[in-house]
């Protein structure tokens, strides 16, 4: 159980991130997304204790991370960002290091440590020295170093980055199935990511949350309404028309693909026209060559998010900007 | 407690797996198994008058001494502090729950450990003065025990530079330059009229500490200066290494 309440965090005039509060719960995988910059390892770092806060709070477990430091860093599992270790060290030797250094007893770092290089799958290189591992063995030392001790809350730093997309695989199976015991705090910008681990998601924008509930909820309400896509043999000239007289079609517009014959029909959202559009083009013997939904990625939620906010402070009126509420399934979306 | 003794070890290992800990060594030894030659050398010569306390010229009384003092502690200190925080591992570090304090105590004691080390082939001088006349042994222990007052608080000023810099070069021109003022802030006696400030500066002078070091003379006062300015200078690295995270 992760608890941040109003984490602000100024760098001299410049200020990172502007309040931010937000909960993990027990056995969640929170995703925080955000672009470049956005603040999220700073925010990540006030969670474990490496950066003080410039106001705010934050309780792991239910202790508090200012009071009672060394308490709260034992409970958590860290992985930084650029994952750093020792070059000279090898695997064993980092791993038992880091158990001491949790203040592990002899035994249980034996233990723990045959245990965490079987699940990291570096049974392998356990002997080697590594400065001479490949990034994908490092990163994953470097999270067998952070959950050696087993910790219930775990913050992982952007662990997939740099990792060709076989060892990301795995990476991120470890972590699925990490997070299915465990509190589990994550950062990325890898969007396709956070739709596979991820519970819960929380979207950072220049220091401020600009977004926070699920997946699926974010997905919805960037959509607000369904598209479906479709693409009619040869291109008739009435299509555009036929098809925008269907009950329920509120708008059609030729794909930005360009391809002659591929439309965009806008839907009333919750109503599935997909049986009325091919109705439409059996009754006026067109062949349809493609009908597909259009579903809104995380990307587009993403990209809105944080695009308008742009907008909206380089327009120079700053205000604090309250969590986006999830949208209801029928809300609708101001364009 | 752990955690104290698990950066101590690391910390002692990586000293013994960098090439620059052997270059250290060799140049420390080059120096001194010259100088000690010379010395032998001097003392055969009848004209010299001999010694009753040969080894009294190899504590401090040349300049090598000095110059392989101020040369090396830069060197064993410039990457304590600076290179866990140039590669991010002081990110990991300082995350476990271990204190400042602990960290810069057990990054000391492992730099004070391997000093220790760069002295123990300089035994075999005594040895071979041993062998060959009589020898005195308490100069010759509180001469080892003034190379190692003066040793801490080298590197603790070492240590010092070190937690405020993420470039090891800049740690050790920094370290040189306060080990430079340390050492020489004594013979600005000479410039001073006020009696007090000269006596004060008298005490602070560590060519002297040496040099009586090297006779047999060991007075507590010195002791207590080394303790204390160590102590000081590894309090300044530990606040130093915290106020690096408010900033």
């Amino acid at each position: 159980m992760i608890e941040a309440q109003g984490l602000v965090r100024r760098y001299g005039e410049f200020t990172a991130v502007h309040g931010i509060s937000f909960s993990v719960p027990d056995g969640e995988i929170l995703g925080i997304l955000g672009p470049n910059g956005a603040g999220k390892t700073t925010t990540i770092r006030m969670i474990t204790g490496f950066l003080p806060p410039s106001s705010g709070r934050v309780t792991v477990n239910g202790h508090d991370l200012f009071t009672e430091p060394s308490r709260v860093r034992r409970d958590i599992g860290y992985l930084p960002e650029n994952v750093a270790l020792y070059p000279e060290m090898r695997v064993f030797e980092y791993l038992r290091y880091r158990a001491q250094l949790e203040g592990m007893s002899r035994s249980d770092a034996r233990t723990a440590i045959g245990e965490t290089v079987e699940r990291c799958l570096l049974s392998d290189v356990e002997g080697q020295i590594i400065g001479t591992l490949s990034k994908g063995f490092k990163q994953r030392v470097g999270l067998a170093g952070a959950i050696l001790h087993g910790p219930r809350v775990l913050v992982l730093d952007e662990p997939t980055v740099g990792l060709d997309p076989k060892q990301i695989i795995a990476i991120r199976e470890l972590i699925r199935e990490l997070g299915s015991r465990r509190t589990l705090l994550l950062s990325t910008h890898i969007l396709p990511e956070v739709e596979q681990l991820c519970d819960r998601v929380l979207i950072i924008d220049r220091g401020r949350l600009v977004a926070d509930g699920t997946p699926a909820e974010l997905r919805q309400r960037a959509v607000g309404h369904a598209v479906l896509r479709i693409m009619v043999k040869d291109a008739p000239a009435a299509a555009p028309e036929i098809f925008g007289a269907i009950e329920g079609v509120r708008g059609v517009a030729p794909a930005a693909s360009g391809e002659p014959g591929r439309l965009d029909l806008e839907c009333s959202p919750g109503e599935d026209l997909r049986e009325a559009v091919f109705r439409a083009a059996v009754a006026q013997d067109w062949v349809l060559l493609e009908l597909i939904e259009k579903k809104a990625s995380l990307e587009d939620v993403f990209v809105r998010l944080t695009a308008k906010d742009a907008a909206r402070s380089s327009g120079g009126d700053i205000v604090d900007s309250e969590p986006v509420p999830v949208a209801s399934d029928s809300e609708e979306i101001p364009s | 407690m752990s955690a104290l003794l698990a950066v101590f070890q690391r910390e002692l290992r990586a000293y013994f797996f960098s090439p620059l800990a052997y270059a250290v060594l060799t140049f420390f030894l080059l120096v001194n198994g010259y100088v000690f030659s010379l010395i032998v050398a001097f003392l055969s010569d009848p004209r010299a008058g001999g010694s009753t306390t040969p080894l009294k010229l190899f504590f401090g009384d040349t300049f090598f001494f000095w110059l392989v003092l101020l040369f090396v502690t830069p060197v064993l200190t410039m990457r304590l502090l600076s290179e866990e925080r140039k590669t991010g591992t002081i990110e990991t570090l300082m995350t476990s729950p271990i204190s400042e304090t602990q960290v810069v105590v057990a990054k000391y004691l492992a730099s004070l450990a391997f000093y220790v080390f760069l002295w123990l082939p300089t035994l075999a001088y005594v040895v071979i003065v041993a062998r060959n006349s009589e020898v005195d042994w308490g100069p010759i222990a509180s001469g080892y025990l003034g190379i190692l007052g003066i040793g801490s608080v080298f590197l603790a000023i070492g240590l010092f530079a070190s937690s405020f810099t993420k470039s090891q070069v800049v740690a050790a021109v920094a370290t040189f330059a306060l080990l430079i003022f340390f050492f020489a802030i004594a013979f600005m006696d000479s410039l001073v009229t006020q009696e007090t400030i000269k006596n004060a500066l008298g005490y602070m002078n560590l060519l002297d500490h040496m040099q009586e070091f090297g006779k047999g003379v060991v007075d507590s006062r010195r002791l207590v200066y080394y303790a204390t300015t160590s102590v000081l200078f590894l309090f300044l690295t530990a606040r130093s290494l915290e106020a690096k995270k408010w900033r």
